[in-house]
């Protein structure tokens, strides 16, 4: 398959996973309490109310046709009005996706940062003392509830050493964001604990398993010394899985987001989804769902195409 | 937040090892892994400690017991004392009692929603990966789909909607953790299905139920055994989380995280009792459950990758 | 010994570039420690050729990486391994890791047996010999890339200035070996270790790539140590030969005399294990198509001078001496010959018949045609081998055969039902008719159930009713009948070796006494003396059962002992087909005949005649003309 037929394919693919994740918020605006109607025109409308828009908005008809229309209405970029803060959606995810993209991106670049050569240093001292110290501490940062070792840190570097302030930058700006480089740091060493810990596991596992392959007896043989061989080979062909795995943990690393910005209370799309679930503002909920999901997938989708990108060779699709 | 919402797993096992068979544990292969797992050192620890706080929630109530369903405000926000090892909390339940009531509930919902997860995903990777074709695309589209939704916001999104007890939660644990494992049963399934055996099976004129039921399953079992405890650990530090976002039980039941999360507020009043105890507890759980899946993965030299 | 002393004489003045002195090497494992090697001496002089032979588990390919130093982690190494003829000699045993990288590449370099995996799938291939170069010289890296460029040039890589750009994934298996060869030579080493060099490759790459190695050799006056388990790459590469069995020497001496006049038994027995490809007369011999048209008449001629001191020495069957060029029945005792009579007496009835039959994988451009076209078929109690060279489409068709891959095109008839019109529950009951031996022994059974289970399947599937009794006393049966203790039936699959497996397949193929048995290379991932005993079970057992064959096989030789009829694949296509005498003796095709003349044959006297003759062909008016003119009268 030639790299441009791939690319289409794999966009073909993620359209198809998104067209699949809107039947699901379709089908979530229903299963709420009181219908779409109770979902878009808050919790105050009256019954006469919501019968006059279930009918205004054709949601007396058949499911199919609404659903198309809501498929309409989502390529036009509606995704509703909040009722709490009365904005059209869309404005609001607008402002606060990219503060939300910076700390992600800034979690996993540092996670990465220090999980890849982590990882390449327990695979070359298999089984010796820093392996085990590092796998232990891997384990334990992954299993600390990221609001737990938030608090944690909030404690120690906030209260007790007053290194850096106990809540993330304010501001509407990135520019505002960026202003206070203090102020990220405590969320980012947050979101990018269970990065150094699943990341670090994994390119041990995947250096293991590369300095048994037979190109690296054949480096060997050919007069290589360890450390150009861990260099120029094993690093590169660790690193392709590495970057596949990064696709899946797209969706993971929004998850740290919401928990990490409710609790630095740094205002990106966390936080907006956070307080929109406390006052059961529906249109914000779904509309953010809906962006996260499309933001997987476009991550995904970067992350295999990355991939194919450093990997040259033909490879088929998962399909 | 928990990568285990959603991960996969990496594949930090040792490699393939020496003189490793393929295709799982075989009558006497059980042996065999039974002696590589009880070799790593972080496994047999982490299988003492799932063992030792099984017994510390449904043994230990036998031997200190507490009063965990009245509230007793003269006894409130005591500190660690003889009568009361780890204090007590904002209404007076004894801590140490609480850690081992809760314990019950974050143990037994993590066990059940995690099994439930791999039963489900099992099946549904099963059934894409012998099909294959199109039905194959569609069914790992929806598994593309759900991973793509953080379980976490779904959680939250539930949580405006409604408050579920023990068998809503674990339902709902449930149905969001499936997708990893769907991932990697479907993938063993592949692997599988092209096996010699079965084709040699298929041109006798096997059915397709003998080679599901009689060689595809039994051969990923040590897949699944791994892929469940991976699971487990990540439903335990799941309903960690569940509280934390609004979906927890109501007061007097609660579990570690629900523990936690009233504990928050007491952290910078000094009383460390309130979330210690419990912090420690999910950790040193779910770290359990981790090594032991690791000791598994390798014992049974087993792919797991997402 | 004293043949050695000889060769010591002969090259007498030069060092020998490896010495190995009582080496042992022991792995431990899981189980315990496992001795590999033991007390192995040996030495390598410069521009000669060891070949290091023997089975499975005799430790050659744990000598070979011990001589350069790069045992896994849980060997250990006793004795002296001595590299290095003149400047310094460094004994590898005992050598620290950073010496070894100085000595590797440069005093000894290593070519693997799986160029599949050999080289880094995401570095450039020059880049990677590049790097060998700059490792053992201080130069620019751009002048290590020209370098490398003039190497891929050397082990005749086409275009070596654009080749050189290229990933590992773009090129041929043939063609990655000789870049593992580029990079093997690329410093000049003294030694040169050949563990199983061609072993992965189609025996027409073998050619070349062994023509490659000995032309490189004698260019540098290299020292070889070849390691592997083909006589006829032995016959047709070595100057000396150290036999091994279980990680001892069991014979060492020139190459003529241990494979024509061995003196130990085990050597004698692994020859007569061999099966022997028989020629009618190499193509490009003048005259000999003429006499090849009588079979055994003029071949007997080249029979008596080559191999007439062969005869004797030949242990194996009572009657089969090999000297002779006839093909004779080689397994059981029933003659197999190709007998027309037989053939016309049941015309009409055929077991499995293939008509026109095309699979195609993919669509439009990225389409590949496994098969194009094909019509073949059994008829029955007769076999019929499928041979050609990988991605031929031989499985491909006995898998169409067995109903596993649908036919894009074309019909396929099983015991006379078109099986496109057959209900799917009458299909699967006429499936019942077919045996199944697959050619991985390892993953032809299921490692979780006992060999009971295993054999029982079929009874299972088609004989519902019967009893576990009965299925037990008839598995019982089956398994005596293909050699195995009745006591078997409880054992695990994976506590058997790997010729009795496949013997425990064949078991379960026969369990319902099927009118056809389709074989998938069933033997090639076993030794040759189990080879030749699966065989012999396979052939007596037809005798009796009188079941059909369908027999896939890369190795000529084998099908020529083994079917009656053969058919020849090339890419999807079918190259001839006919009665194996005529075939494979006075093959109609110019493929035919390049593949025939690739086999290498393990008597080193013919095999030099046979390579020359090839050489010849290939040298002429370009390959295909050259074999055409030398047997166009037989055509």
């Amino acid at each position: 398959m030639s790299t441009f037929l791939y690319l289409i394919r794999r966009v073909l693919q993620a359209l198809a996973v998104i067209l699949i994740v809107t039947v699901a918020t379709f089908c979530l605006l229903h299963a709420l309490p009181g219908g779409p109607a109770r979902g878009i025109l808050g919790p105050q409308a009256t019954v006469q109310q919501i019968a006059q828009f279930n009918h205004e908005q054709s949601l007396d008809r058949p499911l199919p046709v609404q659903y198309v229309a809501y498929l309409g209405r989502l390529l036009h970029g509606d995704l509703g009005t909040s009722y709490t803060l009365n904005e059209p959606v869309s404005q609001l995810i607008q402002e606060r996706l990219p503060k939300t993209l910076v700390l992600t991106l800034l979690s996993a670049v540092v996670g990465l940062l220090l999980a890849i050569p982590l990882g390449m240093w327990q695979a070359v001292r298999r089984n010796k003392p820093v392996d085990y110290v590092i796998t232990t501490l891997s384990f334990v940062a992954y299993s600390t509830p990221v609001y737990f070792l938030g608090l944690m840190l909030v404690l120690v570097f906030s209260h007790v050493l007053p290194w850096f302030p106990a809540q993330a930058p304010q501001g509407d700006t990135l520019a505002q964001v960026f202003a206070d480089p203090a102020g990220l740091v405590l969320p980012v060493v947050a979101g990018a604990a269970s990065v150094v810990a699943v990341f670090s596991r994994y390119m041990r596992g995947a250096t293991l398993e590369n300095l048994s392959e037979d190109y690296v007896r054949t480096a060997r043989a050919g007069g290589s010394r360890r450390g150009a061989i861990l260099r120029r080979h094993v690093f590169r062909n660790s690193l392709t899985p590495v970057v596949a795995m990064l696709g899946y943990y797209v969706p993971v690393l929004f998850g740290g987001a919401l928990v990490v910005e409710q609790l630095f209370n740094y205002p990106g799309m966390g936080l907006l989804f956070w307080t929109a679930a406390q006052s059961s503002d529906y249109p914000v909920l779904l509309g953010c769902v809906l962006v996260i999901s499309v933001a997987t997938v476009v991550g995904t989708l970067a992350a295999d195409v990355v991939q194919r990108f450093i990997d040259p060779r033909v490879k088929e699709g998962h399909a | 937040m928990s990568a285990a919402v959603q991960s996969g797993r990496p594949a930090g096992g040792t490699g393939p090892s020496a003189g490793a068979g393929t295709g799982g544990p075989g009558i006497s292969g059980l042996r065999l892994a039974v002696r590589r797992f009880s070799r790593n050192r972080l496994a047999v620890i982490g299988l003492a400690v799932v063992v030792l706080f099984f017994l510390f929630c449904f043994a230990g109530p036998l031997v200190w017991s507490t009063d965990q369903t009245h509230t007793a405000l003269t006894h409130a926000n005591l500190g660690p004392s003889g009568a009361h090892w780890l204090g007590t909390d904002a209404v007076g339940h004894d801590e140490l009692g609480r850690l081992m009531y809760g314990g019950k509930v974050s143990l037994v919902v993590g066990l059940a929603a995690g099994v439930l997860a791999t039963v489900i995903g099992t099946l549904w990777g099963a059934a894409a990966g012998y099909a294959g074709g199109w039905i194959d695309a569609v069914m790992m589209r929806v598994v593309d789909a759900g991973i793509a939704i953080p379980a976490l916001f779904i959680l939250l999104v539930i949580s405006a909607i409604a408050t579920p007890g023990v068998w809503g939660l674990i339902l709902i644990l449930g149905l969001v953790s499936w997708l990893v494992p769907s991932r990697l049963v479907r993938a063993e399934t592949l692997t599988l299905k092209n096996r010699d055996y079965v084709h040699t099976l298929r041109a006798i004129g096997g059915t397709h139920t003998r080679a599901i039921g009689r060689h595809i399953l039994p051969n990923s079992v040590s897949t699944v055994v791994v892929a469940a405890t991976f699971q487990v650990a990540d439903a335990i530090l799941l309903v960690a989380y569940v509280s934390y976002l609004g979906l927890g039980l109501q007061p007097p039941k609660t579990d570690w995280g629900g523990m936690l999360s009233a504990g928050l507020s007491a952290t910078y009043s000094g009383r460390w009792w309130l979330i210690v105890p419990p912090g420690l507890a999910v950790i040193l759980v779910v770290c359990a459950f981790n090594a032991i899946g690791d000791g598994l993965r390798d014992a049974f030299d087993v792919r797991g990758r997402g | 010994m004293t043949a050695t002393d000889t060769t010591a004489a002969a090259t007498a003045g030069t060092e020998p570039v490896l010495r190995l002195e009582d080496l042992g090497v022991t792995f431990s494992s899981e189980t315990g420690d496992v001795p590999a090697v033991r007390g192995v001496s040996l030495h390598v002089r410069p521009g000669e050729t060891l070949a290091l032979v023997g089975e499975s588990g005799s430790g050659k390919s744990t000598v070979a990486l011990a001589s350069i130093g790069l045992l896994p982690d849980n060997a250990r190494a006793s004795g002296r391994a001595l590299l290095g003829s003149t400047d310094l000699v460094t004994d590898v045993v005992t050598a620290s890791e950073r010496d070894l990288a100085a000595l590797r590449g440069r005093a000894v370099s290593m070519v693997f047996q799986e160029p599949a995996t050999a080289l880094d799938p995401l570095t450039r291939i020059g880049a990677q010999i590049a790097e060998v170069v700059r490792n053992h010289r201080q130069i620019p890296a751009k002048e290590a890339g020209v370098l490398a460029v003039d190497l891929l040039r050397r082990v005749g890589i086409p275009d070596p200035e654009r080749r050189a750009r290229a990933f590992p994934f773009e090129l041929s298996g043939g063609q990655r070996q000789r870049v593992v060869i580029a990079m093997a030579i690329a410093n000049d080493p003294e030694l040169l270790i050949a563990d199983e060099p061609t072993t992965a490759l189609d025996v027409t790459v073998q050619a070349e790539i062994l023509d490659l190695l000995r032309r490189l050799a004698v260019e540098s006056g290299t020292g070889v140590l070849l390691v592997t388990h083909n006589m006829g790459v032995v016959a047709d590469f070595a100057d000396r030969v150290a036999v091994m069995l279980q990680g001892r020497i069991v014979e060492t001496g020139p190459v003529e005399d241990v494979l024509l006049r061995p003196e130990h038994e085990y050597t004698r027995r692994l020859l007569a294990a061999v099966p022997r490809l028989a020629v009618a007369g190499s193509p490009a011999v003048p005259g000999a198509s003429d006499a090849a048209a009588r079979p055994g008449a003029g071949s007997g001629e080249e029979a008596g001078q080559a191999s007439g001191q062969a005869s004797g020495q030949e242990s194996g069957e009572g009657s089969g001496a090999v000297a002779a060029e006839v093909p004779r029945p080689r397994y059981g005792t029933r003659a197999r010959s190709a007998n027309p009579a037989r053939d016309s007496g049941t015309d009409g009835e055929r077991v499995v018949d293939l008509r026109d039959v095309s699979v195609v994988y993919g669509r439009r451009t990225g389409a590949v045609r496994a098969l194009d076209g094909v019509s073949l078929h059994v008829r029955p109690g007769e076999t019929v081998g499928l041979v050609g060279e990988s991605g031929s489409g031989k499985s491909t068709a006995a898998r169409v055969a067995l109903g596993l891959i649908r036919p894009t095109a074309g019909t396929v008839t099983l015991f006379g039902s078109d099986l496109r019109r057959t209900r799917a529950r009458a299909r699967r009951s006429l499936r019942a008719g077919i045996g199944v031996v697959l050619q991985d022994p390892v993953a032809s059974l299921d490692a979780r159930m006992t060999v009971q289970e295993c054999v029982a399947e079929p009874l299972r599937v088609h004989r519902r009713g019967m009893s576990a009794k009965d299925r037990q006393e008839h598995v019982a049966e089956l398994l005596e009948r293909v050699r195995l203790p009745r006591a078997y039936a409880q054992r695990a699959p994976r506590e058997l070796s790997g010729g009795q497996r496949q013997r425990v397949s064949l078991a379960r193929a026969l369990a319902l006494a099927p009118r056809l048995l389709v074989a998938d290379e069933p033997t090639s991932a076993l030794d040759v003396s189990v080879q030749e005993a699966v065989l012999e079970v396979i052939s007596e057992l037809q005798e009796e059962l009188g079941f059909a064959c369908l027999f896939v096989s890369h190795d000529l030789a084998v099908v020529q002992h083994f079917a009656e009829r053969v058919v020849v694949m090339r890419a999807g296509r079918i190259e001839e087909q006919g009665g194996t005498m005529d075939t494979l003796l006075h093959p109609g095709t110019d493929y035919t005949r390049r593949l025939l003349a690739a086999v290498p044959v393990p008597d080193p006297v013919r095999q030099r005649q046979r390579r020359t003759a090839r050489q010849a062909a290939a040298a002429g008016t370009g390959p295909a003309a050259g074999t055409a003119a030398g047997t166009g009268a037989t055509a």
